[in-house]
């Protein structure tokens, strides 16, 4: 199979599901999605026991050391994994968009290659160019597809992490100039004669794409406006990008610069994740405090990788995969509820147990996962970062557990708010019936959420070659 | 048989052919020859054809190409085969006195397209571009004239060690190109001209003649600048100022026209910058890589808004709002070419500013290339905002805008195929500049 079918497929692809006929947007976006897990399998059963899979260059111009180069090891197969499953569950969670909806699945389709590209390219120019392409149909879907304030959004999203990629441009061009290449797998050998400006160029990049705070502020905006198949995508991928290339570039191509800074990225992480957990914990608002929620994770996980460690890497990783399939269903149901409501507002929620018994129990699923509850994946993730954290950072470390503490605050309150009491007036006159594709999609979340909770051993076979292979 | 004498002849010939669609076959045929023939030298001293003229040439002879497909009048075809001799002859100059001759005759040919006009404010717009072009002509004599003074031959190549006299005179030449190229504090007289003239004329102006003047001064002014620091130094501050004021002033406009011409002036800046760097190996690469990605961009804009706007010059983002909705192609071809300018990747735009600005950060000036990177990002608030009021406004009840007809959007295919091209295939220009 010619890899260039993975990245630049898509793109192509985008234009013939625009153009077809009404209706069969949907089905193109399914088939290859299906396609893209197919190949991500395939990939995987193709890896070596360490290092990478080269799977072709192409486009050299040699003078500057701009050629396409796509290879894949352990920790790329991962991310395209989750990226494929999630975008599948997109793709059947959008199923009832209306509103133009061969555009609609135009851009998820067109969304699907650069993110790939991103996940396999160790050319640092061309991760760049398919880091910068997810943004255009990310624009699009929010500004188009959102909610009342959807413009705004959008252009605060766009411009955000333009700005933020300009910086990591900048390192990567500091990186050619002192090191000779663009290969990020050849970097790690190379002298730097600035190693601390592009660390920090790319920390601060890659932070704002998480987010960490203070770089967060984009995400909630762009997360209560987008609709929720588009905010899983948010968050279950695009931020997911700049975890996966904190991890990359951040940690393993620059490992010297990465044990010197740890220190930095382990308080802005916790910082994050007790500020965003306690932003949350004062919402009202019901997609921003997932949103919130949202951020506090990503704070956790990076918690995981500053602690540099192949246990704490690999108990990140795993998080964001956790995180990935716990936030989904919270945002579709949050989108889902606003949907058929028209409102925001938790406290005019109230009774959804009565309304929706099923969507509440997905809803309360989630909820607890989210929180860290035994048995789901949420309660792996953080005990595993917590270890190692404590063994990375000593005792007092402990303090990541406040962490969960407050996530059950603001959950258990949200569960008050909109799953108890007496049934609200808005919700008695609402249509509550989700349609079986969403249903679908979030059972199949909840499904993956518990399997891995209390059976997680083949999630971290598949995890941890990718830090005990030498990487670090 | 050298393309500029080809072209010299078919504008000649061209006043003769009254038919329109007989003049434009004519003008097509000229340009294909004149491409057949770009690498063949004219016999006039001071004028030698190279591969990086030939390239550069044929890219400009294809956008001129896309604006006579477009192009309604007899007259503005014989002129854009004139400007395209002109600017050969430019390319192709390798002495300073060459360089003058074939600067000033392709600054004559500009007044003359503009003079052509529909309405007062062209009318303004082709006086102010007459008084800076006037300005311009004034500073470059002064230069040549003190340059003369020094006694070094002014058909001689500028890449023998200069003294202070030659070295001022020099400078002052520059300032009128500057003047010319629109960069601050000389640019005043762009923002007016670029967005009071026909669309179609600004094209060619800022699209076509500043990319062939900027080629063209970098290729004869480069062996002095690397022996001279202090120039270096002034240029990255004027690069940066450029680009600074240009998309601040931009992000404020209503007009189209004028955050087009702000937005070319601050890629003259990005331009400017890559001519600093000239101590890079890549800086070379750089510059062609940016002159070509704005060839296509800011021509394919320019033509768009002429065919949009029925060649008015007035059209503001009111009047673009839901395009989308009515024009979904013109839509598409203007959020391209917009991305394209923001430098979003897979269009040339993008692969234009990465070369010149690694060339910036290899000459070692990373600061100046972070302040460019971070101008490029604050640009993306003015063309995302286009963007979005091609896509997520309504379309007002009554519009001003024609419906794009089938030539003017076969040129805005010819052109965004080269934005598309280039934004992938880097491989040509690093053959022809390295």
């Amino acid at each position: 199979m010619n890899p260039l079918y993975l990245v630049f497929g898509p793109i192509l692809l985008s234009l013939i599901a625009y153009i077809s006929p009404q209706g069969w947007g949907k089905y193109i976006a399914l088939a290859l999605f299906g396609f893209l897990m197919k190949s991500s399998i395939t990939l995987y059963t193709l890896l070596p026991a360490h290092g990478y899979l080269m799977l072709g260059r192409y486009l050299r111009i040699d003078p500057l050391g701009f050629t396409l180069s796509l290879q894949v090891d352990q920790l790329s197969v991962v991310m395209l994994l989750l990226t494929a499953l999630l975008l599948l569950l997109v793709a059947l969670s959008s199923w009832s968009v209306a509103k133009n909806s061969n555009a609609y699945f135009a851009l998820l389709i067109l969304f699907a290659g650069p993110i790939f590209g991103v996940f396999m390219s160790t050319n640092l120019l061309w991760f760049f160019i398919f880091w910068e392409l997810t943004l255009i149909p990310m624009f699009f879907l929010i500004g188009f597809w959102g909610a009342e304030r959807r413009i705004y959004a959008a252009m605060k999203f766009f411009l955000y992490t333009h700005f933020a990629s300009m910086l990591i441009l900048l390192a990567f061009f500091l990186i050619r100039q002192q090191s000779g290449v663009f290969d990020m797998t050849l970097v790690r050998e190379s002298m730097l004669a600035t190693p601390t400006l592009i660390w920090w160029l790319l920390f601060i990049g890659f932070a704002v794409k998480m987010p960490l705070f203070p770089f967060h502020t984009w995400l909630p905006d762009a997360h209560v406006q987008a609709p929720a198949p588009v905010s899983v995508l948010l968050a279950g991928v695009l931020l997911k990008m700049g975890a996966y290339a904190m991890i990359r570039m951040g940690i393993l191509m620059l490992p010297e610069s990465a044990e010197r800074f740890a220190v930095i990225l382990l308080v802005i992480g916790l910082i994050t994740l007790f500020y965003a957990a306690l932003m949350a914990l004062y919402e009202t608002h019901l997609k921003k405090m997932v949103a919130y929620s949202s951020i506090s994770h990503m704070g956790l996980v990076a918690v995981g990788i500053a602690t540099l460690s192949a246990s704490g890497l690999s108990a990140a990783l795993f998080e964001m995969i956790g995180h990935a399939l716990i936030i989904s269903p919270l945002f579709l149901i949050a989108g889902f509820l606003h949907h058929r409501t028209g409102s925001w507002q938790m406290k005019e929620m109230s009774g959804l147990m009565q309304r929706a018994p099923y969507l509440s129990a997905l809803f309360m699923l989630a909820g607890l996962a989210a929180l860290g509850l035994p048995g789901t994946m949420g309660f792996i993730g953080e005990l595993t970062i917590l270890l190692s954290a404590i063994d990375a950072y000593g005792v007092v470390m402990a303090l990541v557990a406040i962490g969960s503490i407050l996530s059950a605050g603001y959950l258990i309150r949200s569960f008050r708010k909109v799953l108890h009491g007496e049934c609200s007036p808005l919700l008695a006159q609402s249509d509550l019936r989700p349609d079986a594709a969403l249903l679908a999609t979030l059972v199949i979340f909840a499904a993956l959420i518990v399997f891995f909770g209390l059976w997680p051993g083949p999630l971290f076979d598949l995890i941890n070659p990718v830090f005990n292979g030498g990487a670090l | 048989m050298s393309a500029f004498a080809i072209l010299l002849t078919a504008a000649l010939l061209g006043f003769g052919i009254r038919n329109l669609r007989w003049l434009k076959g004519f003008a097509f045929a000229a340009i294909l020859t004149a491409a057949f023939f770009a690498l063949a030298s004219p016999p006039i001293s001071g004028y030698t054809a190279d591969t990086l003229s030939a390239f550069f040439g044929r890219l400009m002879l294809l956008t001129l190409a896309a604006v006579i497909l477009g192009e309604t009048e007899r007259i503005n075809i014989v002129q854009t085969l004139f400007i395209g001799a002109a600017g050969f002859l430019l390319l192709q100059s390798t002495t300073l006195l060459a360089f003058v001759l074939a600067f000033e005759t392709l600054s004559i040919l500009s007044f003359i397209l503009v003079a052509r006009m529909q309405n007062a404010s062209q009318a303004e717009g082709a006086v102010k571009l007459f008084i800076a072009g006037a300005v311009a002509t004034g500073l470059i004599m002064l230069g040549l004239a003190l340059f003369t003074l020094s006694g070094h031959p002014l058909n001689a190549p500028l890449n023998a060690p200069l003294g202070v006299l030659e070295s001022i005179g020099l400078w002052v030449m520059l300032a009128g190109l500057f003047y010319k190229l629109t960069i601050v504090p000389m640019h005043g007289w762009a923002a007016d001209s670029y967005a009071l003239v026909r669309p179609a004329h600004a094209a060619i102006l800022s699209g076509i003649a500043k990319t062939v003047v900027v080629v063209a001064l970098f290729r004869l002014f480069d062996a002095w600048l690397i022996v001279s620091p202090l120039s270096i130094n002034i240029l990255l501050a004027l690069a940066i100022a450029t680009m600074t004021l240009g998309n601040f002033m931009a992000l404020f406009q209503q007009r189209l026209g004028r955050i087009l011409a702000y937005s070319s002036i601050a890629h003259a800046g990005y331009m400017l910058l890559a001519i600093a760097a000239v101590k890079s190996a890549y800086a070379p690469a750089g510059l062609l890589y940016l002159a070509v990605a704005y060839l296509f961009m800011q021509t394919a804009l320019f033509l768009l808004l002429d065919r949009l706007g029925n060649g008015l010059s007035d059209l503001d983002l009111n009047d673009i709002k839901g395009l989308a909705s009515r024009d979904r192609f013109a839509a598409f071809y203007l959020s391209v070419q917009l991305f394209s300018l923001a430098g979003i990747p897979l269009l040339a735009g993008f692969l234009g500013k990465a070369v010149a600005l690694f060339a910036v950060v290899d000459a070692g000036y990373w600061p100046a290339a972070l302040i460019a990177l971070l101008n490029s990002a604050l640009s993306v608030g003015y063309y995302a905002w286009i963007v979005k009021q091609l896509y997520f406004d309504d379309a007002k009840a009554k519009t001003r805008l024609t419906a794009l007809t089938a030539a003017p959007a076969f040129a805005q295919l010819i052109l965004l195929a080269g934005t598309l091209y280039f934004g992938i295939a880097a491989f040509s220009i690093f053959a022809v500049a390295f």
